[in-house]
């Protein structure tokens, strides 16, 4: 189960109505915000990609459960111009050195769910950025913390408020999960 | 900027309806302005009362069957879905003239212009299709 912020039902649906659905509902969804679609139409998966691929949205992936298919979007958010504030930064491939030298390390990915199900680093730990705040308990405020995301700007956020609530050395990933060329993992059947 | 798509729909069947209304609202649903301009039986396709009912190719008529268990929607309701998504729809007036049709024959809120009406939206639009 994948937690998502709406759910379409487009069962039964045929080609082009998922997509004209999908868009609607997307209208009024909040930039971030994750959509689950269901349907039943082969033709949909393609469709999907393609359609996220023209309007700008991302395309996370796509769960097969019997006859219906789940697809997962994510609202364009234009996330990638806001400016970046938190100093400590570290790149992919230094990030990757230090997970190969110690499977400890403790890496905190701070995407959607949805976009950690279908692809994150094998050891990094799922916590969502509009859960942070009443997690914070599960994490030590002594370690060290790579924090991670797609592009490094809601990583950027979640040092900042990290670092705020007492947490004495986190590190920004940049750019992040769009350009991590290290090993992946899936936590969801495809 | 969003791209543009021209039809041209020339043809009055039921699958010609299919092909126009969904490349149509496909293109509409992911962002791209669309324009049909209806000429010949083609205007079959926004008439109030034939796209009810469009016919089948000859000899294909067992076709209905399958439109009903892949629960395409009907023509009627493609058209309107279309509309909301702002696709425009040209009425050929020549057309319309030789056939002595008015304006009122046709579903509400299209357009009537001549070939340059036309011409004018797809001089530059990124994708021309003929049906």
């Amino acid at each position: 189960m994948i937690k998502t912020n709406s759910v379409l039902d487009a069962k039964g649906l045929a080609c082009p109505m998922p997509i004209v659905r999908t868009k609607k509902v997307m209208n009024g969804l909040e930039a971030g915000e994750v959509l689950e679609v269901q349907a039943t139409d082969k033709g949909s998966t393609a469709d999907m990609k393609a359609w996220a691929e023209s309007t700008g949205h991302q395309y996370l992936g796509t769960v097969e459960e019997g006859t219906v298919l789940k697809h997962y979007l994510r609202k364009a958010s234009g996330e990638e111009h806001e400016e970046k504030k938190h100093e400590k930064v570290i790149s992919n491939e230094e990030l990757l050195q230090k997970i190969e030298e110690n499977q400890k390390t403790i890496v905190l990915d701070v995407r959607e769910s949805a976009e950690y199900a279908f692809n994150h680093i094998p050891s990094a730990k799922s916590l969502p950025m509009g859960e942070l705040e009443e997690r914070f308990s599960e994490l030590d405020k002594e370690s060290e913390i790579f924090v991670i995301c797609r592009t490094g700007s809601r990583s950027d956020l979640a040092a900042q408020k990290l670092t705020a609530a007492g947490f004495k050395q986190v590190v920004n990933v940049e750019p992040g999960m769009s350009q991590w060329n290290g090993p992946t993992k899936k936590s969801v059947n495809e | 900027m969003s791209k543009k798509v021209a039809i041209i729909a020339s043809n009055g069947g039921l699958f010609d309806a299919y092909k126009v209304f969904n490349i149509a609202t496909a293109a509409a649903a992911t962002d791209q302005e669309v324009a049909i301009f209806f000429t010949f039986e083609g205007l079959n396709l926004i008439h109030k009362v034939a796209n009810q009912q469009l016919p089948m190719p000859e000899g294909k008529e067992h076709f209905a069957e399958g439109f009903a268990r892949a629960n395409a929607p009907s023509i009627p309701e493609l058209l309107s879905m279309a509309q909301e998504m702002d696709v425009k729809f040209i009425g050929c007036q020549m057309t319309m003239d030789v056939m002595g049709l008015d304006k009122e024959a046709f579903v509400d809120g299209i357009e009537v212009g001549g070939a340059v009406t036309f011409l004018e939206f797809a001089k530059d639009a990124d994708v021309t299709l003929t049906f």
